[in-house]
């Protein structure tokens, strides 16, 4: 209990700690929300500034923060200056679309990895493991949006898979197990694409520290005693190479928000990465600050979930 | 095979791309920077052995690629003459590591005819010679960069992992800021304090700075669970009874254990890190016109039109492929090699 | 008996829904605006699909492009400009009277109309809705095109029909402000307006009964980062020459798509039926499989946009460095110099894929009315380029390096936006071409609004490359580009007094066609304008792209025009056609 005691608060100093550097970087970056209105000839300079100081960006840094930490604590997390609400009602939705997607994707992910790698590691040095070895350079060299962008013209040249999105245009129209079957059709590219992207690493790791497991001593007595086939890998193979996994698996649950950015950006998955892209680019600083705040949390539980792990998977470490 | 001459193969293999992409100026038909505005997009250049009147040749020839009248943006070929592809021809100058000058070229045809290998881009310039140049500095980076992350990443993880309590909870806490943050305005903010100009060699060290200073989070990690493992076996307790300081038992007893994931990384960052140029290089970090870079070459790929016109764009992709296995082969072999030593 | 109760259930569902969207017959009370365009028939849903999702349905507020094409399909205006013919006409005004002065409009309104929502509209909405956009706390930015002389415009209530507009000064073309101006329902919106909470009335998450507005479309429902769904207003105020009353279409639906790239998948896979602003790459894509798949392309010609090479001749406090390549950049020899040595043609070739036309000037042939064909159109010519450097003191050493008079070699960056491919391709263009005149060119794109805040705030650039333009033909709203005092006179801002003459030039020319109700008279005034900004080059004019659209072949009344919203201004006349004059289907 007193362990995470201690990661909470140590949670609740990363979360501000994130947020305080936030705004430093979001001030430090040239521009702001209202520089694209003074491209508009028809608007003068003076309107301009006068919304600036109405949204409160000609205030000192340590004014606008306090103003954002009352906002966190009333519940609205800041407010949009593009969509002029709360920056909460603004990620909620998008936050349950983001992680319907990244969830189906991570855990396939390591549905495949995982049997897969320790697979090719047995049979280190043989034909499907050089096949193996190959294909994942290969998809590690191709950029995420080339991948997504070779789905998407093959869906729209075959007409077998919807072009984008999450929903038909005409979805309303569906009962419950049609709309849940149109949901389906639209997971498939997204959520390939993110398998493919972050397969062949996990496949490479495990691949390699299943290959320095297997040459172990024990390995060897455990087979001299008979046992063998997956049993040997998953019962004895497997914890002792689980070490890198755990951080990993850290490393994916962390970025269940922030992962898919560019493949929900390229195929409209109505996520939080086309809001956050476009909030970035705009300098929509509160929502920016709250996407970070949401990942922040994330990012707290995923390292807990990977030293848990760590501790309970392998004997050998004794936490201190 | 011994697992030497694997190690020996994959270098072998992995110095010989390296040797191409050094020697870009000699092997590429072209300057990078060279328009031919009369042909922009135009497909690889067909290498013929027979005319079109039936005859054989002995030496290789291409035609002329002609822009078709209807300005749909296609080509075909004018089929009046032959022009035969001729080795070790004059052509542009260039410079061999900044200093050996000199004019000759592997490959060439006369002109008005071009060679173009690997097809052109929006600006009718030749795309082999671009991927050959855009590899130099890519993969040049791309390795530094590389280099630099794991280092810190391995002394930060050494160091959290083994000595343990308030130093790995406050370099773990650090670890997961650096990966939360949006870099994003920060790097904003950096190119504004930059001069407007930089030099591609300024904009090289700024890349391996940038992609190293935030790349070290994610291998200190994996390094300190390793770490954490490896320091609490019995023969390391039984090292320390006899005295060993903890350089030693770093260095000799836990280091070994991190070498698999180290050179895992190694391999999967070095393509990563040349890919994340792109982002880089439209925070305006990127290597500028008219200067070449896989980055920026597969920046192009990323519009729609073009990957489904224009399949010779990917190029730099298939070079990127074709050095990655280079890496992952030298990594897996050391990797092998240093099994059969360690454990 | 169960199965008896479902049936009747789902038909008087069904008939809700459809007595919901269906437009309400014609009173006698009601003047309507008869369309002149040929009659079609009801049924169908559009969809289209829009690069960056909207922002807000508040008219008031609302400054960026999509929000403002959903918002034009909710709201009208009392004076119209006809897309396509590029003038106005009467819209919620039945019709008006201007006084001699040309200062005092007399607008009568339409009678009988009613909002979506089925309540009156009259003289109070109007009243009510300039105020909201001449109230100086709400900080519309709307606000400045009612400002005319220093001075907001007039609005008072003469009857219940008739509102009477006074300016403080004659206006040319006055009534082209009405365009776009939304009239508010008084009803739902003077309560908050009151309260001071207008800032959040009408986001996209208000509820679809507390909005109407006097459109051809209603909000019917907004899914968050996927798609928002109008339905037909029932109660429209425009009726076909069959007397049937508009919108044909039942629904449209607007699909967020993200970016150009997924416009043009989406159209492909038929999920989309009309696509806007193509670049010439889609263009060609589309064009290749126009036939085959019942789509068609068009090409309307040059758009009203113009892309330049800006220099800076801002006054520099501390940036020396800049400062000593403004001696360059302010003698106009340099700056024509550099005009003569760029190849036009190749820009148009290269980046618009033959798609667009060179430019000399800041009006675009397109522009009929407007654009003076006296402006020189000189080719490329790199002699004509040395012999203008020469007669500017610049000089020629070693391998072709271009130096001034003091030995320094001429060299300097254009700054782009890494969000446009188009202007670093434009910029890699002219760094070709000037390196054949000696000038050592650098192409730094940069991240979009780290190029608004050197172009306007720290001036810390030296050239750039950046699009103004296209909102309308008329030369009023640009006043503030060529005006030495103007908010977007680039390429020197913040001037009290004009910095050389011919910009006083222009501003005495500026200020004079501005009040001059004479059309001749004002081409005259608007012709020296142009000449005197061609020959002084303060801008380096390189081309305009052409207007690319795309749409369903089964889309009738399809009539796509240069001024934006190029493909939605007449989306109340759009309809499906059918095989055989049925009634024709929604989507399948």
């Amino acid at each position: 209990m007193r362990y995470l005691e201690r990661r909470l608060v140590h949670g609740l100093l990363l979360l501000i700690g994130a947020s305080l550097l936030c705004f430093a970087f979001s001030a430090l970056a040239p521009g702001n929300f209202f520089d694209e209105m003074k491209l508009n000839p028809q608007i003068s300079p003076a309107t301009i500034a006068a919304l600036r100081s109405q949204y409160g960006l000609d205030q000192p840094l340590p004014v606008r923060y306090t103003n954002w930490v009352g906002s966190v604590i009333r519940g609205e997390w800041g407010y949009s200056f593009a969509y002029n609400c709360p920056v909460r009602s603004l990620l909620w939705v998008r936050a349950c679309n983001t992680l319907l997607l990244t969830v189906l994707a991570t855990v396939l992910v390591w549905l495949i990895a995982v049997p897969w790698g320790m697979w090719t590691a047995h049979r280190h040095g043989q034909w499907d493991d050089r096949i193996t070895s190959a294909c994942t350079s290969i998809l590690i060299a191709i950029p995420e949006l080339v991948v997504a962008l070779v789905f998407l013209a093959w869906a729209v040249r075959t007409h077998a898979l919807p072009a984008g999105g999450m929903t038909s245009a005409n979805a309303d129209a569906f009962g419950g197990g049609a709309r849940l079957r149109d949901v389906a059709r639209h997971l498939v590219i997204p959520v390939t694409t993110l398998v493919l992207a972050s397969l062949p690493i996990l496949l490479r790791h495990v691949r390699a520290s299943m290959v320095e497991v297997l040459e172990a001593p024990f390995i060897q007595a455990a087979r001299a005693h008979g046992i063998a086939g997956f049993r040997l890998l998953f019962r004895y193979a497997l914890p002792a190479a689980a070490n890198p996994l755990s951080s990993l698996f850290g490393f994916s649950v962390a970025g269940l928000l922030s992962g898919s950015l560019l493949v929900e950006v390229i195929t409209g998955w109505p996520g939080l990465g086309p809001l956050l892209l476009e909030a970035s680019m705009a300098r929509d600083v509160y929502v920016v600050v709250g996407s970070v705040m949401a990942s922040t949390l994330l990012m707290i539980l995923g390292s807990i979930v990977a030293d848990v792990l760590l501790v309970t998977l392998d004997p050998r470490i004794r936490v201190t | 095979m011994t697992k030497t001459r694997k190690v020996a193969i994959s270098v072998v293999a992995l110095v010989a791309i390296h040797l191409v992409i050094f020697f870009a100026g000699f092997v590429a038909p072209y300057s990078p920077a060279e328009q031919n505005r009369d042909h922009p997009f135009a497909p690889p250049t067909r290498i013929h052995f027979v005319d079109s009147r039936g005859q054989l040749h002995f030496r290789p020839f291409v035609y002329r690629w002609l822009a078709r009248e209807d300005g749909f943006g296609e080509y075909e070929e004018a089929r009046d003459h032959e022009y035969p592809i001729h080795l070790l021809v004059e052509g542009c100058d260039y410079k061999i590591g900044g200093l050996l000058k000199s004019n000759v070229h592997l490959l060439g045809v006369e002109a008005p005819a071009r060679i173009f290998l690997a097809g052109t881009d929006g600006y009718g310039r030749d795309l082999l010679s671009r991927t050959l140049y855009g590899g130099q500095i890519s993969l040049a980076a791309g390795l530094l960069a590389t280099l630099i992350s794991l280092t810190v990443g391995l002394l930060i993880g050494c160091i959290s992992g083994f000595y343990g309590s308030w130093v790995d909870e406050s370099a773990m806490r650090l670890v997961e800021l650096f990966l939360v943050l949006p870099w994003l305005y920060l790097l904003l903010a950096v190119r504004s304090f930059l001069p407007l100009q930089i030099s591609p060699v300024q904009t090289f060290f700024l890349l391996i700075a940038v992609i190293g200073t935030i790349g070290w989070a994610r291998p200190a990690r994996l390094v300190r669970g390793i770490v954490l493992s490896a320091k609490s076996r019995t023969y390391v307790m039984a090292s320390r009874s006899f005295g060993a300081s903890d350089l030693h038992i770093l260095r000799r007893h836990v280091l070994p254990h991190t070498y698999g994931v180290l050179l895992t990384q190694a391999a999967l960052l070095v393509p990563q890190y040349v890919i994340a140029e792109v982002t880089l290089s439209f925070l305006g970090l990127g290597v500028n016109e008219p200067v070449p870079s896989w980055g920026n070459l597969l920046a192009t790929l990323q519009q729609y039109n073009v990957l489904t016109s224009c399949w010779w764009m990917l190029a730099p992709a298939v070079a990127l492929v074709i050095a990655s296995l280079g890496y992952l082969g030298v990594a897996n072999a050391i990797h092998e090699r240093l099994q059969s030593g360690s454990i | 008996m169960r199965r008896w109760g479902c049936r009747v259930a789902l038909l008087i569902a069904c008939g809700h829904v459809c007595l919901a969207a269906s437009p309400q017959p014609v009173l006698r009370s009601e003047q309507l605006l008869i369309s002149d365009q040929p009659a079609g028939s009801y049924g169908g849903t559009l969809v289209l699909a829009q690069r960056s999702e909207p922002k807000t349905l508040n008219p008031v507020l609302a400054a960026d492009a999509p929000s403002r094409e959903v918002i034009g399909r909710l709201n009208a205006d009392l004076i119209h400009i006809n897309r396509q013919t590029q003038a106005t006409e009467p819209a919620l005004a039945k019709s008006w009277s201007v006084s001699k002065d040309g200062r005092v409009f007399l607008v009568k309104l339409r009678k009988g109309l009613r909002f979506s929502d089925g309540h009156s509209f009259d003289a109070d909405d109007v009243v009510f809705s300039f105020h909201v956009y001449l109230d100086e706390n709400v900080h519309s930015p709307q606000r400045d095109l009612l400002v005319v002389g220093g001075k907001p415009i007039e609005v008072q209530k003469v009857d219940q029909y008739t509102i009477r507009f006074a300016l403080s000064q004659p206006y040319a073309a006055a009534e082209r402000i009405f365009d776009s101006l939304a009239m508010l329902p008084r009803h739902l919106l003077e309560q908050p307006y009151r309260e001071g909470k207008f800032a959040q009335v009408w986001s996209l998450t208000t509820a679809p009964n507390q909005m109407a507005g006097m459109g051809p479309f209603s909000v019917k429902q907004y899914l968050p980062g996927q798609k928002i769904v109008l339905e037909r207003n029932p109660y429209y105020w425009k009726i076909d020459q069959r007397g049937n009353r508009l919108p044909y279409l039942d629904e449209l639906v607007f699909l967020f798509v993200g970016n150009e790239d997924a416009q043009v998948i989406r159209f492909q896979a038929g999920e989309t039926d009309a696509i806007n602003r193509l670049g010439a790459d889609s263009y060609r894509l589309l064009s290749k499989a126009a036939q085959a798949d019942g789509t068609e392309v068009f090409d309307l010609g040059p758009s009203l946009e113009y892309d330049f090479l800006l220099f800076n001749l801002n006054d520099l406090m501390n940036q020396d460095s800049i400062s000593v390549k403004q001696t360059w950049f302010q003698d106009v020899r340099f700056r024509q110099a550099v005009s003569a040595g760029i190849d036009r043609d190749s820009i148009v070739k290269l980046v618009y894929a033959g798609h667009g036309e060179a430019l000399w000037g800041n009006v675009s042939p397109s522009n009929k009315l407007w654009v003076d064909q006296s402006i020189p159109h000189p080719p490329q010519s790199l002699d004509h380029a040395r012999e203008l450097l020469k007669t500017a003191g610049f000089s020629w050493r070693g391998e072709n390096q271009l130096v001034d008079r003091q030995g320094r070699l001429v060299e300097f960056s254009i700054i782009t936006s890494t969000s446009n491919a188009q202007r670093t391709k434009m910029a890699t263009l002219i760094q070709d071409d000037l390196s054949k005149l000696g000038m050592n060119v650098h192409v730094v794109p940069l991240e979009f609004r780290a190029l608004l805040a050197r172009v306007f705030q720290t001036h810390d650039y030296e050239a750039s490359i950046m699009a103004l333009g296209g909102g309308d033909a008329d030369p009023n709203p640009e006043m503030n580009v060529w005006l030495s005092s103007g908010g977007t006179h680039l390429w020197h801002l913040g001037e009290s007094t004009p910095a050389t003459d011919w910009e006083a030039r222009i501003d005495t020319l500026m200020q004079k066609q501005m009040v001059q109700l004479n059309y001749k008279e004002r081409k005259r005034l608007y012709d020296q304008v142009q000449e005197i900004i061609a020959a002084n080059a303060p801008f380096v004019f390189l081309a305009t792209p052409n207007v690319l659209v795309a749409a369903k072949k089964t889309l009738g009344n399809f009539q796509p025009a240069i001024l934006d919203p190029n493909i939605l201004w007449n989306v109340d006349q759009l309809y499906y056609l059918s095989e055989n004059g049925v009634r024709a289907g929604g989507r399948p």
